[in-house]
């Protein structure tokens, strides 16, 4: 679950632990300097947020995916909470025809929030299937407008049941002996909140969540299943929202529909986005920034021009200075940061992070190298009679392959050849008219990208696809808590000494996105080879690459396939790097092999020499 | 029967105007991967200066070309102001940038103008019904079916057989190889506002007309409706956009008759759920786009 436990667990509790007390710490002096009873409303109000906030964070920093559903999430949480919180006789005076015997009920408010998360994660898997059926990924619209609609669906019921929501109008309020007094179960909550969400984002799962969030096409390459992180993801986040939204009506004392609504969404994602989303550290900052801000605004609409007892009295600020001037804000500073800074202004940056980097990590020595593994175990990729048509065009006719476990396989041919068409098929990009390919005769036709992986063919991609707000380790560390998990039974090597191995060890807390296009390439080749692939398929590695670049990227890839046991099949249009690097290889030409052999067979063949170089060879 | 037929015209009269709006966030999003969920602005904006102008004596004909002027203006504007400095950013940047434009400008409203409820007279025709055997047809929904079946005809052709359609439909296809092409992008995407703008603001003089109100929150309703049904017909598909409206007035108009009389309320509801399920079951919507990711 969490592959260095000083670095994945103990440093985020104390993260949390520091992060809570910054938070509640500052809350309270502001209260005390005030010494009133708005201010000690307005540190409560901030807690709540707090708690709902990073349970959004859960969600959309992880997966990247816009959610507005999640304050919907919270409605259907809080009406549960009120409707069994509340004492029966003052559910007589505003629901007194709520269906299922509701009426009647009473629980603790404790088992209330209980059967309020409950009940809500249950909606929370419906709509995460809803979600993953929509092909939902990061930034992905169509998932956004189904948030948005569950956001207007509950908003609809609420209006429009009014015998179990009180409705519009009155909604349901509490006795107010039953309100929220003392702020014990907000702490709880936010304090637990803040060790999940750093907790969550820290194991594997989040880890996997993030990588797709990153890049979904190159993480389902690396064996990962997005659709099932992002419930995951989903799911956790939706407790914890619902846990601080009961609240949030148990301290107001009443709900009505608007209270989880657009107005509500917009500000708990405002304070998400400004201090960054993709971090818990940002998602806290940004409750602070926002409530300071807000209230700022409030206090400079209300009272005129009076702030802390400056005046800041003049006519002509009149025009700003109003009403529902914090509403505006919250727009401005929505769209202000979109366009300047997108990231938030964490970025990504986690307190408990940076601390074990500075103090808990202590110097890193050198880690061991990796030998070459001496034996190869017996395995064999075939692909055989593939038949690819678009339209009347056929791109493969009867194309096949044979790989050996250790041996490097290249693939050549001139453009229009089929060699891109042949990795779409075995990549499951594109299905094939008919033909089977299989490892061990395990058939892998028609499976999923990232069981493609799982099974031991794991690929690269040409126009490079790194995890790039992900360090070198981490985009390493994916890979190898894949390949832990399903490729038990290979090499599954140390992520430093792949590093090492890589030459990447001094570039290794640097973001992949950072690094240059050299470094690139052998990242995404030591990514592939943590994995413990039995079969590496390097689509173009020398794509973009100067000759001499390419040498050494010969020297490199049979280096670290040595290094896995894996076997190499290599597709290339560059004539030196093919021969020099494989053992074999096979020559397409227009959708079919036409010749196959040792590079010197291959380089002697007249049909090759005619495909390859121009007819003018031949003659 | 005639209860059908009713209800059909009715819905055709609803669907009309989605269509309408899904196919003013249909273009913007095919040129720009933008989904506006700000373009429920361009009737909130154009709602008050309506309010504005009956306050001041004009009539429906004069308000009329202000509304479409004013929609026109205001998504120009708009793309001036706010999207044109995130063009090209991530789909999660974009969209929560057109969500905070129709945060501010419905904050706008609240600041200067105050969250009660703005009234203005409708048209004096809006309420009169022509009989045509035991059917009672709205003029209303006459006139909106067609004026849109026109509004639709000339984009069509506006789109089919200009030098700006051409362009657009080119940008829409592979902007990067428009633009190497020689299509100017800046002027091929305010073009994209533009028209998106002109048919908010045809939608927009019906739904003003409709509403006889004007409230901070009135660009909601017709901003969802204009998103759910370009959604329903296929992001990124023209006449799915224009097929998701349609559809999306008739379901709302049958289920309404279809439902029995206690939870007719929640005709919405149940419109978001069949919504749902037809995501699940073709995520792509009715008139998918195949978008192939390149490797």
């Amino acid at each position: 679950m969490f592959p260095n436990a000083r670095r994945d667990i103990a440093f985020p509790i104390v993260g949390s632990i520091v992060l809570f007390l910054v938070l509640f710490g500052g809350g309270l002096l502001y209260q005390t300097i005030l010494g009133n009873g708005s201010a000690e409303r307005l540190v409560t109000t901030m807690l709540i947020d707090a708690i709902i906030v990073i349970g959004i964070q859960i969600y959309i920093g992880n997966t990247g995916i816009l959610s507005f559903g999640h304050i919907g999430f919270g409605a259907i949480a809080g009406y549960v909470f009120a409707v069994y919180a509340i004492s029966p006789e003052e559910k007589l005076k505003r629901i007194p025809t709520a269906p299922f015997g509701l009426t009647d009920t009473q629980v603790s408010p404790t088992v209330a929030i209980l059967i309020a998360v409950a009940v809500t994660v249950v909606f929370a898997v419906i709509v995460g299937i809803g979600l993953a059926r929509s092909g939902a990924q990061s930034g992905s619209v169509a998932a956004t407008v189904i948030t948005l609609a569950l956001l207007f669906v509950t908003h609809e019921v609420a209006k429009s049941w009014p015998e179990l929501t009180g409705g519009n109008r009155g909604g349901i309020s509490f006795g107010i002996g039953e309100s929220l007094k003392g702020r014990l179960p907000i702490l709880g909550l936010l304090f637990a909140a803040m060790l999940v969400a750093r907790l969550y984002g820290q194991s594997r799962s989040g880890k996997l969540a993030v990588a797709a969030r990153e890049d979904n096409l190159a993480a389902r390459a690396m064996g990962v299943n997005p659709l099932v992180q992002q419930m995951v993801a989903l799911l956790l986040s939706v407790v914890v929202v619902s846990g601080g939204s009961s609240l949030r009506v148990w301290q107001i004392g009443s709900i009505l529909p608007d209270r989880f609504f657009f107005d509500y969404a917009m500000l708990t994602l405002v304070m998400l986005i400004v201090g960054g989303r993709n971090s818990v550290t940002g998602a806290v900052l940004g409750v602070a920034v926002m409530t300071a801000a807000r209230e700022l605004a409030r206090r400079l609409g209300q009272d005129g021009f009076e702030v802390f007892g400056i005046g800041l009295d003049g006519a002509p600020l009149d025009w700003v200075f109003r009403e529902n001037l914090n509403s505006v804000v919250l727009g401005l500073a929505m769209v202000a940061f979109m366009i300047w800074r997108p990231t938030g202004i964490l970025e990504d940056w986690e307190f408990d992070q940076w601390l074990y980097k500075t103090v808990g990590r202590g110097d890193e020595v050198e880690p061991e190298r990796l030998t070459e593994l001496d034996s190869v175990s017996e395995t064999a990729f075939v692909a055989s009679g593939i038949n690819v048509s678009f339209g009347g065009f056929k791109a493969l006719t009867d194309a096949g392959i044979t790989a050996n476990g250790g041996e490097i396989v290249g693939i050549i041919g001139p453009n229009g050849a089929g060699k891109t068409t042949f990795v779409n098929v075995i990549t499951g990009m594109v299905e094939p008219q008919s033909g089977v390919f299989s490892i061990d005769e395990e058939n892998l036709s028609g499976k999923a990208s990232f069981d493609l992986s799982r099974s031991g063919l794991v690929r690269t991609f040409q126009n490079l696809r790194l995890f790039g707000a992900l360090t070198v380790r981490e985009n390493i560390e994916v890979a190898s808590l894949v390949a832990s998990e399903h490729r038990a039974g290979r090499a599954v090597r140390d992520v430093d000494s792949l590093m090492l191995e890589a030459g990447l060890w001094d570039h290794r807390d640097r973001r992949a996105r950072e690094l240059d296009y050299g470094n690139s390439r052998r990242l995404e080749l030591a990514r592939a080879a943590a994995m413990a692939p039995s079969f590496m398929l390097l689509d173009e590695p020398t794509s973009g690459m100067s000759d001499s670049e390419s040498i050494t990227m010969i020297e490199q890839v049979r280096h670290m396939a040595a290094t896995v046991g894996a076997g190499v099949i290599v597709i290339d249009h560059d004539l030196g790097f093919i021969t020099g690097i494989s053992d074999r290889i096979y020559v397409f030409d227009q959708g079919e092999v036409i010749a196959d052999g040792t590079p010197e067979e291959v380089q002697a063949n007249p049909y090759v020499q005619a495909a390859y170089l121009g007819s003018a060879a031949i003659t | 029967m005639a209860e059908l037929l009713q209800n059909l015209i009715d819905g055709l009269g609803r669907g009309s105007i989605y269509a309408l709006l899904a196919l003013g966030v249909a273009v913007v999003f095919g040129i720009m991967h933008l989904l506006n969920f700000a373009h429920g602005e361009l009737i909130t904006i154009p709602g008050y200066l309506t309010y504005w102008a009956f306050n001041n004596g004009w009539s429906w004909w004069t308000v009329v070309p202000l509304i479409i002027v004013s929609a026109v203006i205001s998504s120009l504007l708009i793309e001036r102001v706010a999207f044109s400095r995130v063009r090209g950013a991530k789909d999660f940047t974009m969209l929560l940038t057109s969500f905070g434009v129709h945060f501010i400008v419905s904050a706008g409203f609240l600041l200067y103008i105050g969250a009660a409820v703005k009234p203005y007279p409708r048209p004096g025709w809006f309420a009169d019904t022509i009989s045509v055997g035991s059917l009672n047809i709205e003029v209303f929904d006459l006139v909106v079916i067609g004026v849109t079946a026109v509004v639709l005809a000339a984009t069509t052709w506006l789109l089919q057989r200009t030098m700006f359609g051409l362009a657009l439909r080119a940008a829409a296809a592979d902007f990067d190889t428009a633009r190497l092409m020689g299509v100017n992008s800046d002027s091929v995407i305010r073009g994209a506002f533009a028209l998106s703008g002109l048919l908010a603001g045809i939608a927009g003089v019906f739904w003003i007309m409709r509403e006889g109100q004007v409230t901070p929150t009135a660009g909601i309703n017709p901003m969802l409706q204009g998103v759910l049904a370009a959604l329903i017909g296929g992001l990124g598909s023209l006449r799915g956009a224009v097929l998701g409206g349609l559809v999306l007035g008739l379901a709302e108009v049958l289920l309404r008759s279809w439902l029995p009389v206690g939870i007719q309320n929640l005709t919405t509801g149940f419109v978001f759920v069949m919504i749902a399920l037809l995501f699940i079951f073709r995520p792509g919507g009715l008139l998918s786009v195949p978008q192939v990711e390149r490797v």
